[in-house]
Parts: structure tokens; sequence; C-alpha cells
């Protein structure tokens, strides 16, 4: 019988743009690699010494704005000159690949993200209950993945990209698990 | 005749950086455990700080270091489909065991709060 079990391994980051290599280690009976799905941990925003300029008041760079394309006219509206909407870009963590001694290439590269900057799009009702990740997220399930596991290591490579864009030593975790099948 | 039911068991964490285990029964006539699902009184501590390892009738389904935030649903999903499914898991000797890790976490300060395990069950009516 196929018992599904998980394989959770820790990559610490501490400096800007590291790379990590790594390995998972299976257990022997594992016949599958079937899901891979990832979480991460802050443990400090900055250690490092490396100063940031201030961010000048004009710039956009982080969001795109979109503006209505109907004429204030037609619908009757007064014009405001504020942007209608403001699409935020997502916080790149860094990416994550995983490969199977299997196979040839890759088999999962992510780029890990950090919360949905956009989750509150269409609420209207922000009043008293913000949107956040942990009342409004979605379930998390697990990215489907079908490999064999005879070898039973998986090598790794992690990059971070968090600390980097901030040009910051930024200490965080990224946790990797690893879904698998387990002949009984 | 079977019927679905839902058990909530709470454990209070009052401490940062400590781990707290606590192990509950069911009763007896419990005889599917379908769904497993984390919520807190405080649920962004839950969803940036918690690891927890989830064991029922000795077999663990979620080893230690499981991050609550994968086992959490927010309010845009379907009440029925809030949990995560187990695939109906025979309680066995119905002991439910977990054991609960609060880690710090840059996003958060900590306060005391407390950590509901709900299950989704399906059991023997008694009439």
């Amino acid at each position: 019988m196929m018992k599904e079990g998980v394989i959770i391994k820790t990559i610490s980051i501490k400096r800007q743009g590291e790379r990590k290599h790594f390995q998972i280690r299976l257990p022997k009976d594992t016949k599958f690699i079937i899901g891979v799905e990832y979480g991460g941990r802050l443990i400090s925003r900055m250690e490092g010494t490396v100063e940031v300029p201030a961010p000048k008041a004009k710039a956009k760079t982080d969001a795109m704005v979109i503006e209505a394309t109907h004429s204030t006219a037609d619908s009757g509206a007064v014009r405001d000159d504020k942007p209608k909407a403001l699409f935020k870009r997502n916080q790149l963590v860094g990416e994550l690949k995983l490969q199977s001694c299997e196979e040839a290439n890759w088999f999962y590269a992510a780029d890990v993200f950090g919360n949905d900057a956009n989750l509150n799009w269409g609420d209207f009702s922000q009043a008293g209950f913000p949107v956040n990740d942990f009342t409004h997220g979605n379930k998390r399930t697990e990215e489907i993945v079908k490999v064999d596991a005879e070898s039973t290591i998986i090598n790794g490579w992690y990059l971070d990209a968090l600390g980097k864009s901030q040009k910051l030593d930024i200490n965080y975790e990224i946790k990797v698990y690893v879904w698998i099948n387990v002949e009984e | 005749m079977l019927k679905a039911t839902k058990k909530r068991f709470d454990i209070k964490i009052l401490v940062a950086n400590s781990t707290v285990s606590e192990t509950f029964e069911l009763e007896k006539n419990i005889v599917k455990v379908h769904g497993v699902l984390v919520t807190s009184d405080k649920d962004d501590l839950l969803y940036y700080r918690g690891t927890q390892k989830i064991e029922i009738n000795k077999e663990e389904f979620f080893p230690d270091n499981y991050e609550s935030k994968l086992l959490m649903s927010g309010i845009n999903v379907a009440p029925k489909q809030r949990y995560y499914d187990l695939g109906g898991v025979a309680p066995g000797n119905g002991r439910v065991q977990i054991s609960y890790k609060d880690l710090d976490d840059g996003r958060t300060v900590f306060t005391p709060y407390r950590v509901s395990l709900y299950l989704d069950c399906e059991m023997e009516d008694e009439l």
C-alpha cells in the first residue's frame, strides 16, 4: 500500500545574493516525489551595514498606474486626478530549483514570492476588516510533480533575491516541503 | 447511521519561542477523520510564527516544523473546502497529539494567543 509523507528541508539565508546548494534525503522506501511547496520565515530584517538610498518621492518603480479609459464626462463622475488603481508588484524573495538524480535538468523551478501584495483588489469593504493573507488567503496546496525517487536524494539550489534587491543582509529561512509516496 | 461532526481542540501559547504539546481524545464513536484545519484568535501570529507536528493514533501526519500557514484557510475559501483533506483516516485509539512550536518572525510582536485545531470527523450516530 502506498502512503503519503512529507520531508521538510530548511534553508537558512543570511547574506544578500546568497546562493545555497543543498541536498534533501528521502526515506529508502520512497517510490515517487509527488509534490513540492515552500514557506518562509523572516528572522531579522537587517543585519547589514550597507546604506540604502532614500526612495525618491516621485519614483513609482514598484507600481503600475492604470487609469480608467472612459471619459469622466460620459460617466458624469467628477475627476479627482487620483490614480484609479495601483497594481503592486509582489516581493520576489528568491529562486528555488530542485533536481532529481534520476533525470537530467530541474524537475521543479519556482520564483519564491512573499505575501500577495494585491490580495485586496476588488474588495471595497475594507473599513474595519483589512485584507491580509492570514484572514483572506486561499487554501494552500502543493504543486504536483511526479518523479521517480529510486536514488533517494534530491539536489537543490536557492538564490536570494530579497536581500539583493534591498541591498541588505536579511536573515530568513525558506522551508521546502517535498511530498512523497512511500511503500508500506 | 454515520454523520459528519467537527471537533475543536485549543492550546494556549503563553511564552514566545516555546513548544506546547498536548494530547486530545476523540469519542469512541468517531470512525473517520477527514480533514484538519488550524486557526487562532490572532491569525497573524499563527500564520507567521507557527509550526506544528500532528499525530493521530501515533501516526505522524504532519512532521515537526510543518508551517501552520499551510493548514490555514482564509474567509475567501468556501466553508466546505477549508479543511486539509486527510482522506478518511481511521482514528484508532482516538488520540490526537499536537506539538506546536512558536518561533520569532521579524514581522510580528509576540503576545499570548490561542491555537485551535479543528478536525472534520465522521461519527456513528448513537441513536
